[in-house]
């Protein structure tokens, strides 16, 4: 029995004495393997899942150095059964490939081939139901021809059935496209660089980076090693432009070279930037901009926010498996339960670095997170304990009572950047009134928005309030206090959107304040204790106080 | 021995005191009840039963060796004692009389056949042979019959089959050479007959039917009916080359092993998390007993509660319950509507040292006839699943396996680990007549129990297991001391349980407490803080360490229990290592800020009225003071006597009160802990083992009963007067009342007090209500019960 950091628990959660001496190489030795669940304060909660564990296999760790890394570290000894099930679940994947066979000039052509080094299991995976209509005929004993339209829909589907298949069959280069990074006045973080390395050597992948982190960067980066021609998805316009002006400042792209494809403007460039809404718009049932996925010769494809990508785009990548992916999130958790498909379709994850780590590292502003309770006046605690429960939640958080304390924390902050976020559209209006600030919602046109941010950035305004639309890919660099006052019902991705408006690295390393108002005994302050128990996950530090004690 | 050996009781009686010692311990049935003498051992000895256990008993080794001489025997029977002059002496100067042994057995070089001559010394010792004057063993005669017609797959003899044909017919030479002119298609045929079954079916199809013929013709197959056919166990063994088996294997086949390591610290790891397990389900049940079914076990839909309770798989569940129900700590309540209950022996044990707790579970395990694997599968004849805690999951043989099982792991080293699949070739060969199914399920079960309890970690006996393993009756090393028996245990669970406790995961006096409201105990915590923390916190997941989860509904359950806010913020504090985060201070006050707000009590009856100064007056009214009349509001009373009792005693002292309908009269109460009666302890069968000093003194007492029977037959030689004979009361009743009529002398023979005979001549007076009067030898008058006298003779003027 050691003294270690680690404690193995039965449901297969690995403990983590962060306290300890031998934390740290504890964490390392654990973190290709194991996903960060809780990172709270005294001892983070890792997982060891089936997909963690063929991440790690597919970054080239074996079962042995899994074993070992829990064996070393951990203070009780680790039940057999546990060790077992790791080296058994490591050695499924692999077990299948999906192969090219022959040459592109030989008559014949080439073809994509599912082999195995372990004919039981082709036999089993054979027949399964959903599995047998995907592969065409048998070659021999350990492989079978598979249709190259079928490969994304195969990987789905083994993964399904707990075998996963390594994809070897290897990439289109595409149409070349000269691109290089603009590496005159900046230089990428040493971790940016580290995941570009990653996800090239893996071919596809993800790359989890926390928001302010440079995402963009990233994907910049894998472009100039691509030097092709890239089709980056992005969440929605204001996004699009982001990228776009990105692009432009760091790499050698012209304007002339980088393409919009939205609802507005479509052209497609050898750089072209398209919104997930245009690709799944749907005219009489059929997918009207599917062509843009097969108008040039794509080398690399980049999808933006992994973790909101729809469901139907899920079902176009499983047509783009000969195509390079790269994937750029803030987390792998999907609120629907899909992070198998991100496995199977854009591929496992190529870098991923905690978020304390990287604001230890003083790139994120570190956050101060108070909750702030409201007492609903008497009138309003019986409209709401008469209401129907649907809107209990509307009638709770959009309480007049917490008009004054918003009021207070924006004079308290008065000249830092502030931002108040709500769900409801006559909250903010109303709130708009009171501070005298802009709204930003669903409805402001793009111009408008556009011009909001671009004041709010340069200082000239300093209070906005934005609605749920200010959650997804916008770029605040000098917002540095958060005020939420509604938010859909404890969302989990949705705190970490809002905590991210606020971690932007700051010029002068101040703290960021992160408030959440909650009017006391209501539903919503059951929603927010979910908000609080993720950023106490996080590492956050957060506090409870109540209103008249501000 | 001046006698001459011809049976077993010749040879038995010839034995000395050890080695009979050594006969009775290895088939302790013949001491059950205590036989009278040396004779009737021997009677026993070689009865159908007790023979058919031994054999059982045996080993392949044994088996095939004892079946080796049973076709010896019967090769040789008919030859007695002119022994071939080839015989060779060995080097204990005994005379090898086995050289056909040896060749059935295909035994050729010395250290072989030093093998087989220990295994027939074996044989002999348990005295399923015995020895002639000549040293040369014999089968004992049961033998044969406990084997069946075929042994080892031969069929009977020739002459037995056909006693016509001359022994010409039997001799090997001959016979190798009809078979060496036999045609190829009947040489196919006797090949697929070689190693068994003997017996074959006639083919139909005329080339088949043509070979069997040229067979039959040459009297290599015998015809039985009119469509079988036996092989001849002479020309069966012509086949086999003089073999009897195809394998000898007379030595257990290797138990491959892997060495691994900290196999104390992954027992001591299950053990801590075993124990954890059934504090949770006493917890569990003790709150919400599940209900008994009406087949006596536990509904699946309970059982699948309970693992969900647990976070355990469906297996493991089954597992903590049976084992909880194997050791007392749960039972079926006996009420009317029977529900699981934790039993009230489980206090007690909980408060218990740990290593003694988890003896007292593998104790229970390792004794239990109930196979926890079955839950959830169709056994016997069963149209459902079993229960968990029902009767199908009864199955004795899994306690032979356990024991088994754990000799195995016993006779192994320390920390070698062995490979499940020849382990199981290393208990059938054990056991070679048991029946190969029997092992297939339960060997993995028991395997994977041993690994749940911590009897093994990484596979291996863990010294806790090896502790186990002692304690327990037969399955310590056959020539070492022997275990206790399951009565006398106590001084065995202590040896297990200081076994366990050092292996156990250090218990912790502290909880890290968290921002996320999780409190994480590094270890298995002292017991009035694991109560606590049980109470006050949801457990999210538990293993080494545990993690905790403080909810509001966590924080209210505590309260409920009589906890103020300010004690458990102060008990939380003075029990975390970590400084207290403000949200869970904030959430308990939060708690109880809202705690007690509405109050909830029982009256069984209340008065209400708008005169509030007639219930003034009541309150007032010293008469009305047994009722404990309580003001709620101004205009109501309540009390807890009975509405009838209350108006009738009112109208007594002077008002005139209406009772009101029953609706309105709200009575909530505490659910009670349930705990059922102490399970019923089942008598356990008194199994006085049958051990080396029970021995002793049973061949002591055999030894003086052979002695003082030779003894009462001189005396018996010695006394005067005739023969009495042993006669039928009736046949003695009409002797006396002829010697009364005659006056005639009579011999009797009366049964004393201490159970000898004595022998008196009388001379009877009257018979009369069932006694005799007579005047005896000195001339006195004396009478005898008619019942005590075994015999009577006429005196021989």
């Amino acid at each position: 029995m050691t003294d270690g950091p680690l404690i193995v628990q039965s449901d297969k959660t690995l403990l983590l004495e962060v306290d300890h001496p031998d934390a740290e190489a504890a964490r390392r030795a654990i973190a290709p393997f194991a996903e960060l669940e809780r990172a709270p304060e005294h001892i983070h909660t890792y997982r060891i899942t089936p997909l963690g564990l063929w991440n790690a296999r597919a970054a080239g760790h074996d079962a042995e150095g899994v074993v070992d890394a829990l064996i070393t570290y951990s203070r009780y000894a680790v039940p057999n059964a546990l060790l077992v099930d790791v080296a058994d679940t490591m050695a499924r994947y692999g077990r299948l490939t999906l192969e090219k066979e022959g040459f592109a000039d030989s008559p014949e052509g080439t073809r994509l081939v599912l082999r195995t080094t372990d004919r039981p299991v082709l036999e089993e995976v054979l027949r399964h139901k959903k599995i047998k209509p995907l592969t065409g005929e048998r070659i021999d004993d350990l492989a079978v021809v598979v249709h190259p339209s079928e490969r994304g829909s195969l990987k789905q589907e083994l993964l399904k059935v707990g075998w996963p298949a390594e994809d070897l069959a290897g990439y289109v280069d595409g149409e070349a496209h000269p691109i290089e990074l603009n590496l005159a006045d900046w230089h990428l973080r040493p971790y940016q660089q580290q995941a570009i390395d990653g996800f090239w050597h893996g071919g596809s992948g993800v790359v989890v980076l926390p928001c302010g982190a440079g995402k963009t960067l990233v994907g910049a980066g894998a472009m100039a090693a691509a030097k092709a021609t890239t089709l980056i998805l992005v969440t929605n316009t204001v996004s699009a432009r982001q990228w776009r002006d990105e692009l432009l400042r760091r790499t050698s792209l012209t304007d002339e070279e980088i393409g919009e494809y939205s609802g507005a403007r479509k052209e497609i460039r050898p750089v072209t930037i398209a919104t997930y809404q245009v690709l799944t718009t749907r005219r009489k049932g059929v997918y009207t901009h599917l062509g843009l996925l097969d108008a040039k010769d794509w080398g690399l494809i980049v999808y933006d926010e992994v973790h909101l990508l729809p469901a139907p785009i899920f079902r176009m990548t499983a047509d783009l498996q000969a195509r390079r992916r790269l994937g750029l999130t803030a987390t792998l958790v999907r609120e629907d339960g899909h992070e198998a498909d991100v496995f199977s379709l854009i591929g496992p994850k190529r870098f991923d670095a905690p978020w304390k780590d990287i604001e230890a590292q003083g790139y994120i502003a570190p956050a101060d997170c108070v909750e702030v309770r409201v007492s609903l006046p008497d009138g309003q605690r019986m409209t709401y304990a008469t209401a129907e429960p649907e809107d209990r939640y509307r009638l709770a958080s959009c309480s007049d009572a917490k008009l004054p304390v918003v009021q207070q924390l924006v004079a308290r902050h008065r000249d830092e950047p502030t931002l108040v976020i709500g769900q409801y559209l006559d909250q903010l209006h109303e709130l708009a009134e009171l501070l005298q600030a802009d709204v930003i919602t669903g409805e402001t046109p793009v111009k408008e928005r556009q011009r909001l941010y671009d004041a709010f950035r340069t200082g000239e305004v300093s209070t906005l309030v934005v609605s749920k639309v200010a959650n997804f890919s916008i770029d605040l660099p000098e917002a540095s206090v958060a005020i939420q006052v509604s938010g859909t019902f404890g969302s989990r991705q949705e705190e970490a959107q809002r905590l991210g408006r606020v971690l932007r690295p700051k010029g002068d390393g101040r703290t960021a304040h992160f408030y959440t108002i909650v009017s006391r005994d209501t539903v919503d302050a059951d929603f927010a204790a979910h908000r609080q128990r993720f950023l106490a996950e996080q590492g956050y530090s957060y506090r409870i106080v109540d209103a008249d004690d501000l | 021995m001046p006698t001459p050996r011809r049976s077993l009781a010749d040879d038995i009686r010839g034995r000395s005191d050890s080695e009979l010692t050594d006969l009775v311990l290895a088939r302790p049935d013949l001491a059950r009840p205590s036989p009278a003498d040396l004779t009737s051992l021997a009677a026993r000895a070689s009865t159908r039963a007790s023979v058919q256990r031994a054999v059982e008993a045996l080993d392949r080794g044994h088996l095939q060796v004892l079946e080796a001489l049973v076709i010896e025997g019967g090769d040789v029977g008919d030859r007695p004692s002119t022994e071939s002059p080839s015989s060779e002496l060995d080097a204990a100067g005994r005379r090898d009389s086995e050289p056909g042994l040896f060749t059935l057995l295909g035994v050729e070089s010395t250290g072989d056949r030093a093998v087989v001559t220990g295994l027939v010394d074996d044989l002999w010792r348990v005295g399923l042979l015995w020895r002639g004057d000549d040293r040369e063993h014999h089968v004992v005669r049961t033998v044969p019959e406990v084997l069946g017609p075929t042994v080892a797959g031969l069929g009977a003899p020739i002459e037995e089959l056909r006693p016509s044909l001359t022994p010409r017919h039997g001799d090997p030479e001959a016979l190798r050479a009809t078979i060496d002119a036999a045609p190829s298609p009947a040489r196919a045929m006797l090949e697929k007959m070689t190693w068994g079954p003997s017996l074959g079916v006639l083919p139909q199809e005329r080339a088949g039917s043509s070979s069997a013929r040229w067979l039959i013709e040459h009297h290599l197959l015998v015809p039985v009916s009119a469509d079988r056919v036996a092989l001849p166990r002479e020309v069966g063994l012509a086949l086999r080359s003089g073999r009897l088996h195809r394998d000898t294997v007379l030595v257990p086949p290797e138990v491959t092993t892997r060495a691994v390591s900290l196999t104390d610290a992954v027992a001591g790891g299950s053990a801590s998390e075993l124990l954890t397990h059934l504090d949770e389900l006493a917890a569990v049940w003790g709150a919400e007993p599940p209900r008994a079914v009406r087949t006596g076990g536990l509904s699946v839909r309970d059982l699948k509660a309970t693992a969900a309770a647990l976070d355990l798989d469906l297996d493991r569940s089954a597992f903590v319950v049976e084992i909880a129900y194997a050791a007392r700590l749960v039972a079926d309540d006996g009420e009317v509507v029977p529900v699981w209950a934790p039993t009230s022996e489980v206090d007690e044990w909980s408060a218990s040292e740990a290593g003694h707790r988890w003896a007292s579970l593998a104790l229970a395990w390792a004794r239990s006839t109930r196979a926890a694997h079955l839950v959830g599968r169709k056994v016997g004849s069963g149209l459902s699943a079993a229960n968990a805690l029902g009767p199908d999951v009864q199955w004795p043989a899994i306690r032979g396996i356990r024991r088994e099982v754990l000799r195995e792991l016993a006779s192994l080293e320390a920390g070698l680990s062995p490979d499940a699949e020849s382990l199981r070739e290393r208990l059938l060969w054990r056991r070679p007549l048991r029946p190969a199914s029997v092992l297939s399920d339960a060997l993995d079960a028991v395997l994977r129990e041993a690994e749940w309890l911590g009897v093994t970690g990484r596979g291996a006996l863990s010294a806790p297991g090896r502790a186990l393993s002692d304690a327990l009756p037969g399955t310590a090393s056959p020539r070492g001391r022997t275990g206790t028996a399951d009565g006398a245990s106590d001084s065995a669970g202590r040896a297990v349980a200081v076994a366990m406790s050092a292996h156990l995961p250090k218990p912790v006096d502290h909880v890290l407490v968290q921002a996320d409201l999780t409190a994480v105990a590094p270890g298995p915590l002292e017991g009035s803080l694991a109560s606590f923390m049980r109470l006050s916190a949801d457990v999210e997941s538990r293993g080494g360490a545990t993690v905790y989860r403080f909810t509001p509904a966590s924080v209210r359950r505590a309260l409920d229990a009589g906890w103020t806010a300010a004690e458990f913020i102060d008990t939380v504090r003075r029990s975390s290592r970590t400084p207290l985060p403000q949200p869970l201070e904030y959430l308990v006050s939060d708690v109880a800020r809202k705690h007690g707000q509405t109050r909830v009590g029982g009256a069984s009856a209340y008065i209400r009225s708008d005169d509030e100064s007639v219930l003034e007056t009541m309150l007032a009214a010293r008469e009305l003071a047994p009722l404990q009349l309580r003001r709620l509001a101004p205009t109501v009373l309540v009390s807890g006597a009975d509405p009838r009792v209350l108006v009738e005693l009112l109208r007594d002292h002077g008002f005139v009160p209406i009772q009101e309908g029953q609706d309105g009269s709200v009575v909530h109460a505490e659910a009670p802990r349930r705990r059922a009666g102490s399970r019923r302890r089942a008598v356990p069968p008194a199994v006085s083992p049958v051990d080396a000093d029970f021995t002793t003194t049973l061949v002591a007492g055999l030894r003086a009963a052979e002695a003082s029977a030779d003894e009462r037959r001189a005396v018996e030689e010695s006394r005067p007067g005739p023969r009495i004979p042993t006669t039928d009361p009736v046949v003695t009743l009409s002797l006396l009342r002829d010697a009364v009529a005659e006056r005639h002398g009579v011999w009797i023979g009366v049964s004393d007090q201490g159970g000898g005979v004595a022998r008196h001549l009388i001379h009877p007076r009257r018979v009369d209500g069932g006694r005799v009067w007579a005047t005896d030898e000195g001339g006195r008058e004396k009478s005898y019960s008619v019942h005590r006298i075994t015999g009577a003779t006429l005196e021989t003027p």
